[in-house]
């Protein structure tokens, strides 16, 4: 079983699963369950095979790089697999009493295809076969926030399908500069043969700025918060803990391993952006009056973090990135389910009306106000772990003034967080229908904000986890 | 900004343009010479181009011997980057799916009956889909494959449902998902197949590579045809998908 092609089912499961939930909507809850129980093995699976075996290579038809695709699988991006697929196994736990008969038909065909897409993505080893993935994982998940319905729902979609066909068309553009110039797009390769100049740097600036844009990174961030806060819950918390991300471990592979000789100045750039974006989400966080918003421009400050591992340019600093995802994801995911719930059981999610949720829904506002301690970073949380890695970078890089961010975001976060749990206590003015809710959704939401502070405990699991093949090593502006 | 009428109002993700005429029209200014600039920097790449690196053409010749047909492009798509393709594939059962979700499609109320456009279609019709088999199987050593005669089958479609001739309730259920399936699904299937005669995902065997490149060629060119007809439909069929 060592030997056995994990990362090949990883992308055929829940493509077939996609298909069987197409063909029989009757059996897709079932079906997608099943698929995601699958995909947790079979990331079980590869993980054994990378901890005995190392960095694995995997040539899809036999054919080998460069004329051929390879799957790819290092530390890095198993840990991604193997966030998406717990962030999935919840997500798909908590969907199965989320929707409406009507909707679960659209939803499970989707959802398999946007994991299709992940999974994909993070065993990529060809830049054009990111490309593809890009597109599919784009596509799904503009169709998902339009599952919704309504005004703000399609036009946060539209918006959505734009920004992203423009960033995958400028990814695509700087793929074919690149084939131009050196004649491969597999990483690999390219990372060999890739030297500074004018149609290189060109390429580094499309592809960087259409990831970015898929990113969502500050100042272009300005479709996230719509799309996010209109979709369905399960999709608000698919799109924050994982889609955002994936475009950030493309712009992360990029630069680690084939513009690694890009200098101080683009690393820099990207940072002071990441430092805006923790300000201007936390901000504009702090300013909302509606829960799902909030919690999506807290994604948008979250984001932030990630680029600061681009200026710091050690392997402390991408772990501590990383580290921050990873917890983000789990977060992200328990307060989307929470904000879920919320709307599920007082039909809407007006801040300033939670009327008394503590009493009426206490699963659900322990799940929050635990993953509000992982994304504020008190200890013993992921997010604690992560800050004091991103801190201890800092300071032995000699960039003390990262500091001030960590602490200014972190203070951002906890007033939101702490204004929010204050309203759930305080009866509102204008009292409204309630309708029960499925067992699975609270506790759903309840297991993944643990998994958050979880994360805090065993951190060095899933540091070591990260350390296989090395992926951060090549930094070359150290 | 735009607000609906009667509605809520649609969020505004960028408050700078809110602020009147002289805003916007500064924003305007901005953007267009952002562009310019970016337009000046690629031109500038693309006049300083070097020489195209030596790219995969050589490889692909190469190795065409072992691929299962004679023409490069089916080479490379159907077998040395067949993972790119099965992945496209995906995305066009996906964006179906995406259009089926938003609403139902919006029929013509009665067909429209015009002996013209009746002729045209019995006579083209049949034309089109023996264009579509025709570069299905030339595909193999000449320009042709699955894409083109899907496109070709899907134009049969469309004229078809532009001459009123709409698919019964007996096929839009199953059936219709099936057609829809067929492609990803078939590609799927031999990929999975593969893997357990002890080859690698998507590995043909030489000997075989041929034939399996027709089969999953011609489940995909159905699927493509049904698939682009049926967005041309513009959302899910009435009587189905139930059942």
């Amino acid at each position: 079983m060592l030997e056995f092609h994990w990362q090949a089912i990883l992308i055929l499961l829940p493509f077939a699963g996609a298909a069987g939930c197409f063909l029989w909507p009757q059996r897709a809850v079932p079906l997608g369950l099943f698929v995601a129980s699958g995909i947790v093995i079979c990331v079980i699976g590869a993980g054994w095979q990378l901890a005995e075996l190392g960095t694995q290579r995997y040539a899809v038809g036999g054919w080998g790089a460069p004329l051929g695709i390879d799957l790819y699988t290092d530390g890095l991006s198993l840990l991604m697999l193997a966030v998406t697929a717990l962030a999935g196994l919840g997500i798909s736990i908590y969907s199965s009493g989320y929707f409406s008969h009507e909707r679960a038909r659209y939803f499970w065909p989707l959802w398999m295809f946007l994991w299709t897409a992940l999974n994909a993505l993070f065993l990529s080893a060809d830049i054009f076969n990111l490309y593809v993935t890009l597109e599919l994982l784009g596509l799904a998940a503009v169709a998902l926030v339009a599952l919704a319905g309504g005004a703000d729902a399609l036009s946060g979609a539209m918006r959505y399908l734009l920004v992203s066909l423009l960033g995958s068309l400028a990814y695509l553009l700087g793929v074919a500069l690149l084939y131009h110039g050196f004649g491969s797009v597999d990483i690999a390769i390219l990372a060999q043969r890739v030297e500074p100049s004018p149609v290189v740097w060109a390429a580094a600036g499309l592809m960087s700025a259409g990831l970015l844009l898929k990113t969502a990174l500050f100042p272009l961030h300005f479709w996230l918060p719509p799309a996010h806060a209109s979709a369905p819950a399960p999709v608000s918390a698919l799109l924050s803990a994982l889609v955002v991300k994936a475009s950030f471990y493309i712009l992360a592979r990029l630069w680690l391993e084939i513009f690694p000789f890009a200098g101080p100045g683009p690393a820099l750039l990207m940072g002071l952006l990441g430092a805006a974006a923790v300000l201007w989400g936390g901000v504009q966080a702090l300013r909302q009056t509606r829960l799902k918003m909030l919690i999506a421009y807290s994604t948008v400050a979250q984001t932030g973090y990630l680029f600061l591992a681009f200026p710091l340019a050690s392997v402390t600093g991408w772990t501590a990135a990383l580290y921050m995802l990873l917890s983000h994801a789990a977060a992200k995911t328990a307060m989307f389910m929470a904000a879920g719930n919320i709307l599920y059981f007082g039909g809407h999610d007006r801040i300033a009306d939670l009327d008394r949720i503590v009493q009426r829904l206490p699963l659900t506002i322990t799940a929050f106000a635990l993953a509000g301690v992982s994304i504020m970073g008190l200890p013993p949380s992921g997010g604690f772990i992560a800050k004091w890695m991103l801190l201890e970078a800092a300071i032995r890089s000699g960039q003390w003034w990262w500091v001030g961010i960590l602490i200014v975001g972190g203070l951002l976060s906890a007033a939101w967080a702490f204004k929010v749990i204050g309203y759930a206590f305080t009866r509102s003015e204008a009292p409204h229908d309630t309708r029960k809710i499925p067992v699975v959704m609270e506790w759903s939401a309840l297991l993944m904000a643990m998994l958050a502070i979880l994360l805090g405990l065993f951190a060095p699991w899933p540091l070591a986890l990260m350390e296989i093949g090395s992926p951060f090593d090549r930094e070359g502006s150290g | 900004m735009a607000r609906e009428p009667g509605g809520e109002k649609i969020v505004n993700p960028n408050p700078m343009m809110s602020n009147g005429n002289n805003c916007q029209r500064l924003f305007r200014l901005l953007l267009g010479l952002l562009l310019a600039v970016l337009a000046a920097g690629l031109g500038y790449v693309l006049s300083s181009l070097p020489s195209p690196a030596p790219g995969l053409s050589k490889p692909v010749a190469e190795h065409l011997e072992a691929s299962g047909v004679s023409n490069p492009v089916t080479a490379v798509l159907l077998n040395y980057r067949a993972y790119d393709t099965l992945l496209e594939l995906g995305v066009l059962l996906l964006a179906p799916l995406g259009v089926w979700s938003l609403g139902v499609a919006a029929r013509h109320r009665e067909p429209l009956v015009d002996p013209v456009l009746d002729m045209l279609a019995r006579l083209l019709v049949p034309m089109l889909i023996l264009v579509a088999g025709y570069l299905l199987w030339a595909g193999a050593h000449a320009p042709g494959g699955a894409f083109q005669a899907g496109s070709v089958l899907a134009a049969a479609g469309v004229l078809l449902l532009l001459s009123g001739w709409w698919p019964g309730p007996a096929f839009s259920g199953l059936p219709l998902r099936v057609s829809l399936t067929a492609g990803p699904g078939v590609f799927l299937v031999a990929g999975v197949a593969l893997m357990f005669a002890g080859g690698r995902m998507l590995e043909y065997p030489p000997p075989f590579a041929g034939a399996l490149i027709l089969l999953i060629e011609a489940a995909a060119t159905w699927s493509i045809g049904i698939t682009l007809a049926a967005l041309f439909a513009g959302g899910r069929p009435v009587a189905g998908p139930h059942r």
